[in-house]
């Protein structure tokens, strides 16, 4: 077990900036989940933590060592990897003692070691399968417990469920979480799904661009998102452009749009001027079209959406702008038809950014 | 990704070597041939040679006639392949299956022994001219262009076939549909349609097969006699320069090494332009044929078949048959010929056997070697590697020859008559066909099997060891059986580098040939096809090793 801290890493492939200055500290036993759309840098920063790429600038530190320069294979790391990486010549039994065998351990306290890490991921009858003989959520177990066998420091993981079917990938959750939650070890795991990282960690960074678009924890993400990417990464939302007239001290903000005030949250570093609102989807409610409401702005109703649980409604308003509506199917508005001129009820806690 | 960012230690300082090697005993004698055939008799620069070969009637005949022979055997390769491979990818029909040995007969098969075979069934004193001598009838000469043509195109319709083959089950069925389906009349659309997926593998496979005969050596030293050839004429001015100044054969060298990079360079232009890559290659599936038809099929395959195993036959009954000097008594079986072989001068098998063991446990080491430098640690200096690892097929085997004796006759390094220059001209000339082998399971290997290994603690270098070669071990024993099966049959350089006491069974069948004792040939030619299909059975049914899979 050990934290990591990332100080000012830079890394560049043929000139290109891949990740710029990025600092990042993950605390001991944290499930942390580096999050971010494919080129973002997530699994090259992944891999700088592994050792399989050396940054160009900046340290990094298991607990106070710093292993910047310390070969991959001496930094006692455990990797899963996004094709499970099984040795295609191996039982499973081999692939999970080839670690241990690695480190010394041998005879009895490895069969024991081994026995035990296939109990805890259900495959103690598939000891002597060659990885082709097992479906991919049985490779991906061997895998698992073929990096927690060893019980490293760190454990990594590389888009670990990408690979596997929508049903399967559910049930890999628990199973991760539950092995690595009973180890207590330090988990980066790196995912470009915003529903898997919202439900497994306990921290998200959410790249951009090589660096980090903002850090937190899942209800953190969701509820306050810093910008309008990390908002639309994260969940669905609206996002208008908005002039902010006034905020005051006490956390109040007023902004204009197609002519109309309205009350808002400000979000940090937002000030007078461009800026973007920011509401989701189910923040939002309707009304008939009059008497108007405070917060409220005119639309019309372009399509209704029947989803089961939730009815969802593309609302056309002002600047030929368009909203998106999502109300519990039982709601009292449910009646509201295509073609209905309705008002769209605007939150004050729905947050504006700075643009 | 090409930069020069190269971390010395292990794969910098083993790439910095491969490429010393490859660069001295590969590069380095082809810069001495080249440097031999731009000099005059006293060392300075001189084109002479040249001039002398252009004006020399008899050099340009061979020129004329190799060029010649090349695009016949071509075209009647492309006759007989092309059809036959439409057959079996779109047909059904008794026996079918048979035609799956065929690819593995050309490769098993030493074109020596096809030579000498077809001498032995229609030679003069062959079987079927005696059989037909002995009613009255006499056959036309086999030796010069009827004999040559007809061995080679046997020998060579099969890089055709198999070439057509993998693009017609490669093509996509849809397609011919599709064409079906907006208007076009069957054979219109299939013709529409198959002819440019097919042309590209016709053309490219056909080049292939052109400079192979023009390098070719064996068939054309055994059968070719009175018709001047670049490849025999290029042997014999070897021969009759020995020891004098090596100016006219390294300039034969040199004009036989611009004619396959001239092939070379418009193969490139036709897989550059003509490939088209099949984006979803479901082919459709073989059609049952009526009884007539099928009749037709079987029977032409079951030609061809027997016509490319003949040879084996052929050269065990000799082998068996009761022979007075140079005369075959056919029908009378004896051990005689096995016994002179075996008891007198069984020397050759052991040099064979000693120099191909050699050349497949080196070549398969270097190979292994580096097509992982090549493919799993590339960098600037790996691409180097891969380009020179090219180089000899781009080389016919005299010529190879000829380069490595002129480069290790003298100076600081001699090889030349030592048992190092055979097994030297064994490795390198096949060392492409092994690296190619090892390269292509490689490249199905994920990059994160070894980052997996390196992640539980194992060093890069011993996860070579522990993962990486235990997951290509099938495939390093296919590469081995081929670099033994190849080795042991070459005759085109080794002849050329060959001295007394270095003989080998290639060898020793073309010289008792060439003295017309066509028994103690065969027998030398049976042990050879022993110790080539010995290994090759053990292989596929001990170890169960899917040999040419990757092919």
């Amino acid at each position: 077990m050990a934290s990591i801290t990332l100080d000012k890493l830079v890394k560049q492939f043929a000139g290109q900036t891949v990740l710029q200055s990025l600092s990042l500290h993950v605390p001991d036993g944290a499930f942390f989940t580096l999050l971010g759309p494919s080129g973002c840098g997530k699994t090259t920063l992944l891999r700088c933590i592994a050792g399989f790429h050396e940054p160009d600038a900046g340290r990094i530190l298991f607990d106070r060592d710093d292993v910047t320069t310390t070969p991959a294979h001496r930094r006692d790391i455990g990797m899963v990897f996004q094709d499970y990486a099984l040795f295609p010549d191996k039982s499973a039994f081999d692939n999970v003692a080839y670690g241990l065998r690695a480190r010394g351990v041998r005879g009895d306290e490895m069969r024991r070691r081994v026995g035990d890490a296939l109990d805890k991921v259900g495959l103690h009858a598939l000891a002597s399968r060659l990885p082709a003989q097992m479906s991919g959520g049985q490779r991906q177990r061997v895998a698992l417990a073929r990096a927690l066998v060893i019980r490293p420091r760190v454990l990594l993981m590389d888009e670990p469920l990408s690979n596997l079917d929508a049903k399967m990938r559910l049930q890999m959750r628990d199973v991760i979480l539950d092995l690595v939650r009973e180890a207590n070890i330090t988990t980066v795991f790196v995912t470009h799904d915003q529903e898997e990282a919202l439900a497994m960690s306990d921290q998200i960074a959410l790249m951009e661009r090589g660096a980090v678009a903002q850090l937190g924890s899942p209800e953190a993400l969701y509820a306050t998102p810093d910008n309008a990417y990390v908002a639309d990464f994260i969940g669905s939302a609206n996002v208008l452009p908005v002039t902010v007239t006034s905020v005051d001290a006490g956390g109040r903000l007023r902004y204009r749009f197609a002519g109309c005030e309205f009350d808002g949250t400000p979000g940090d570093g937002v000030d007078r001027g461009e800026a973007r609102l920011i509401a989701r989807p189910e923040e939002l409610s309707l009304t008939a079209a009059s008497p108007s409401v405070a917060n409220g702005i005119e639309g019309k109703v372009l399509r209704r959406q029947y989803l089961g649980a939730k009815t969802a409604y593309r609302i056309a308003i002002a600047d030929a702008a368009e909203l998106r509506v999502e109300l519990p199917s039982g709601h009292a508005a449910g009646g509201i038809q295509t073609g209905a001129q309705v008002q769209v009820l605007i939150p004050e806690r729905s947050r504006v950014v700075a643009a | 990704m090409m930069r020069l960012d190269i971390r010395w230690w292990p794969w910098g300082v083993l790439t910095l070597l491969s490429l010393v090697l490859v660069m001295f005993f590969v590069f380095y004698p082809l810069g001495v041939l080249f440097a031999n055939s731009v000099r005059g008799e006293g060392g300075e620069w001189s084109l002479a040679s040249f001039a002398q070969l252009a004006s020399d009637e008899d050099y340009r005949a061979a020129f004329r006639n190799s060029l010649v022979l090349g695009a016949t055997v071509t075209a009647l390769s492309i006759g007989v392949g092309v059809p036959f491979a439409y057959m079996v990818a779109r047909y059904d029909f008794p026996l079918k299956n048979l035609v799956a040995i065929l690819p593995i007969l050309t490769i098993v098969i030493p074109e020596i022994i096809v030579g000498q075979s077809w001498l032995l069934v229609f030679g003069n004193n062959g079987l079927v001219t005696n059989a037909f001598a002995a009613l009255g009838i006499e056959l036309p000469s086999f030796y010069g262009w009827t004999g040559m043509i007809f061995s080679m195109t046997l020998v060579y319709y099969t890089y055709i076939y198999l070439g057509v083959l993998a693009a017609l089950r490669g093509f996509d069925g849809q397609l011919e549909e599709a064409g079906l389906s907006l208007g076009t009349p069957p054979l219109t659309t299939r013709l529409r349609v198959l002819v440019p997926v097919v042309l590209p593998a016709v053309l490219v496979n056909a080049l292939v097969v052109f400079t192979l005969v023009v390098g070719n050596f064996a068939i054309s030293m055994l059968l070719g006699s009175r018709v001047p050839l670049l490849s025999v004429m290029t042997y014999n001015t070897f021969v009759s320069e020995m020891g004098g100044s090596p100016m006219l054969q390294s300039a034969m060298s040199m004009i036989s090494i611009a004619i396959v990079a001239v092939v070379l360079f418009l193969q490139k232009r036709v897989i550059e332009r003509k490939m088209y890559t099949m984006t979803q290659g479901r082919a459709p599936a073989a059609e049952r044929v009526g009884s007539w038809q099928a009749m037709a099929f079987t029977g032409a395959v079951g030609i061809v078949v027997v016509l490319s195993m003949l040879p084996l036959l052929v050269v065990f009954l000799a082998a068996f048959t009761e022979t007075s000097g140079p005369v075959m008594k056919w029908g009378q079986w004896s051990i005689g010929s096995l016994a002179r072989v075996l008891g007198n001068s069984p020397e050759p098998i052991w040099n064979s056997l000693k120099f191909a063991s050699m050349a497949t446990v080196i070549g398969v080491i270097f190979a292994v070697l580096s097509s992982y430098l090549i493919i799993k640690k590339k960098n600037l200096l790996t691409q180097w590697l891969d380009y020179l690892l090219v180089l000899p097929l781009t080389i016919s085997g005299t010529v190879l020859g000829i380069a490595l004796i002129q480069s290790f006759n003298a100076g600081w390094i001699v090889l030349a008559g030592t048992s190092a220059i055979m097994v030297l001209c064994y490795t390198v000339r096949r060392l492409p066909f092994a690296v190619r082998n090892a390269s292509s399971t490689l490249f199905n290997i994920p990059d994160s099997i070894e980052e997996a290994s390196i992640s539980l603690g194992v060093s890069p270098l011993m996860t070579l060891f522990k993962v990486v070669l235990p997951a290509m071990r099938a495939s390093i024993a296919s590469a081995a059986i081929l670099m033994w099966l190849t080795t042991v049959s070459e005759l085109s350089a080794s002849i050329v580098v060959y001295t007394g006491g270095l003989e080998t069974m290639p060898i020793a069948i073309f010289r008792q040939v060439d003295g017309g004792r066509l028994g103690l040939a065969s027998a030398y030619g049976a042990a050879l096809v022993t110790v080539i299909l010995l290994p090759i059975v053990v292989a596929v049914k001990v170890f169960r090793i899917q040999l040419f899979s990757s092919r």
